[in-house]
């Protein structure tokens, strides 16, 4: 054991923090990992764990939450720290109430939830949206591992019905003060002006509000997301079916009505690169067979491309990726069913 | 200290067995107009008094209404006193009668009234059954204002119509809707059974 590790138990150890335990036992395994050695087989190599497993996603999200503080300036910033600390109160105070280890989805969920809102948001707004995720999208189901759907999306979904008019006119432009309204999305369903790809791609050169904060550096967000694949933190099979499904259905139905985005406006726009590699594969709210990660990105994509094009919401991704976090257990339970069932014939 | 059987009646109404809370009797009627706390007080005392009235007439009747035939004589009885409710709020508060509308009619499916009737009514003498459709119309008409409040509180930052958060205060939309009671109706269950140290199974 390392001498610091020691001293850290020492501290703990002491008769005024005992309060506190689960705070130094989170310390202790996100910088020593864990202590524990299976017994018996399988065993795994690395001591891979969910906090490491957490602090790879905050990674692949780097590039995009620099580029947002970069276009969006300083605010972004206070929205993300805001987000942390009210998230961490709500998780850090239940895990004390129930008396368990303080677990670490927060870490990302505190991240993810600043950058899927518009960049202008007021703090308190992150605060409520975010104190409303972590309590009622995770806390109350058992917390993390037990929620049903994302909690960053709850609370996003929370703040998007409960303060509209803020919600819908607070784009700002990037690198320039100027608010609006539109947004590529909102500007197609309303002139059917089509924003270039390059700008969409770069996030640069933007004429209209660029959308939320973590969508707009679309490089950035690709590149995370093939590195969490890479890194075998996530499954290549939602994000892929995800985007192939929105570009298969917004081809087929641009023919037929030329209303709809086509496909490859469709898959730059929004949020849905950003929904696909970060919020649609959480392991907790997506299904967990093969042919279920399948089934649930090509109906993400669907919806995506439906209430994009036909309902009053501009945007479809976040409502999507929530409809299927819900039909998630009834996909892996089909699943598994149908395998039973055959095996057993 | 043994406590008398009426002093047992009413704490079991107002908490121990409270119909909202420990029962989720008639929830969808607090669900629906819990977002003004004028609504609610109207509604709570439309229910309160179509169960005492229910109270009264069935344990009154009980040794003469045939067993076979007991579910339609509640139905009637409750039926005629809701009808009054409806008339009285439609002549002397039009707006009320306006906002909470289709609801009033729907105290006639309140489960609330019926459950008592089979469990409590149809079986006790006619005092205790007054007392017992007292309390539990008092239940409920503070767990319908308690929801009512903090919904219009934050919905509209009023509370029965007086401006009480300051102006500039954005209004929480989703709390005049029905998601918003939801919300709130399920915080104070998780809170007072967490105070009773009451757990489901």
């Amino acid at each position: 054991m390392r001498k610091t590790q020691k001293l850290l138990h020492k501290v703990a150890d002491l008769k005024i923090f005992s309060p506190f335990k689960a705070v130094f036992e989170t310390i202790d395994g996100i910088v020593y990992g864990t202590p524990h050695v299976t017994p018996g087989a399988p065993h795994f190599l690395d001591h891979i764990e969910i906090k490491r497993f957490m602090i790879f996603a905050v990674v692949a999200l780097i590039p995009t939450t620099v580029a947002s503080v970069y276009f969006f300036g300083v605010h972004v910033l206070w929205m993300i720290l805001t987000s942390y600390i009210v998230g961490g109160i709500v998780e850090v105070s239940f895990a004390l109430i129930r008396k368990r280890e303080i677990e670490e989805g927060f870490l990302v969920t505190g991240l993810i939830f600043p950058l899927i809102l518009p960049p202008t948001l007021p703090l308190w707004a992150v605060a409520i949206g975010a104190f409303f995720g972590i309590m009622f999208g995770k806390e109350i189901f058992g917390g993390t591992g037990r929620n049903i759907f994302n909690p960053a999306l709850v609370g996003r979904l929370f703040i998007t019905m409960a303060f509209p008019e803020i919600m819908s006119a607070r784009w700002q432009v990037p690198f320039v003060d100027t608010i609006t309204s539109a947004t590529p999305l909102t500007l197609f369903n309303a002139e059917g002006t089509l924003t270039g790809l390059k700008e969409l791609l770069l996030g640069v050169g933007l004429q209209t509000g660029a959308g939320s904060m973590g969508e707009v550096f679309r490089i950035g967000i690709i590149a995370g997301g093939i590195f969490l694949i890479l890194a075998k933190v996530t499954d290549w099979k939602i994000p892929i079916f995800y985007l192939g499904s929105v570009a298969v259905f917004s081809w087929i139905l641009n023919m037929v009505n030329p209303q709809v985005a086509p496909p490859a406006f469709q898959l730059l726009s929004g949020g849905l690169l950003f929904g696909a590699f970060f919020m649609a594969t959480d392991p907790v709210t997506s299904p967990y067979t093969r042919s279920g990660k399948v089934i649930f990105g090509v109906m993400a994509g669907i919806l995506t491309v439906l209430i994009r094009s036909f309902a009053g919401y501009a945007e479809g991704v976040m409502f999507s990726i929530i409809l299927m976090n819900g039909m998630t257990p009834l996909i892996d339970h089909m699943i598994m069913e149908n395998k039973y069932r055959k095996s057993a014939l | 200290m043994a406590e008398s059987k009426s002093i047992k009646t009413i704490m079991d109404g107002i908490w121990r067995d409270h119909p909202v809370f420990s029962m989720l009797l008639g929830i969808c009627s607090a669900l629906a107009v819990s977002n003004k706390v004028e609504n609610a007080i109207a509604m709570g005392a439309g229910v309160t008094f179509v169960l005492v009235a229910t109270g009264v007439i069935i344990s009154l009747l009980r040794k003469i209404i045939p067993r076979q035939v007991r579910m339609i004589v509640y139905m009637i009885t409750i039926a005629s006193f809701v009808i009054i409710v409806d008339r009285v709020l439609k002549a002397y508060f039009p707006e009320i009668s306006d906002s909470i509308g289709p609801y009033v009619g729907l105290i006639i499916t309140n489960c609330i009234i019926m459950g008592r009737a089979e469990g409590f009514y149809v079986s006790n003498n006619l005092g205790q059954s007054f007392l017992d459709a007292l309390s539990n119309g008092f239940a409920y008409t503070y767990t319908l204002v308690a929801v009512a409040a903090v919904r219009e509180l934050l919905g509209f930052g009023t509370l029965l119509g007086f401006q009480v958060m300051p102006e500039f205060m954005p209004k929480w939309v989703v709390m005049s809707m029905a998601p918003g009671a939801f919300f709130v109706l399920g915080t104070l269950i998780w809170i007072t059974r967490t105070i009773s140290g009451q757990t489901e199974d």
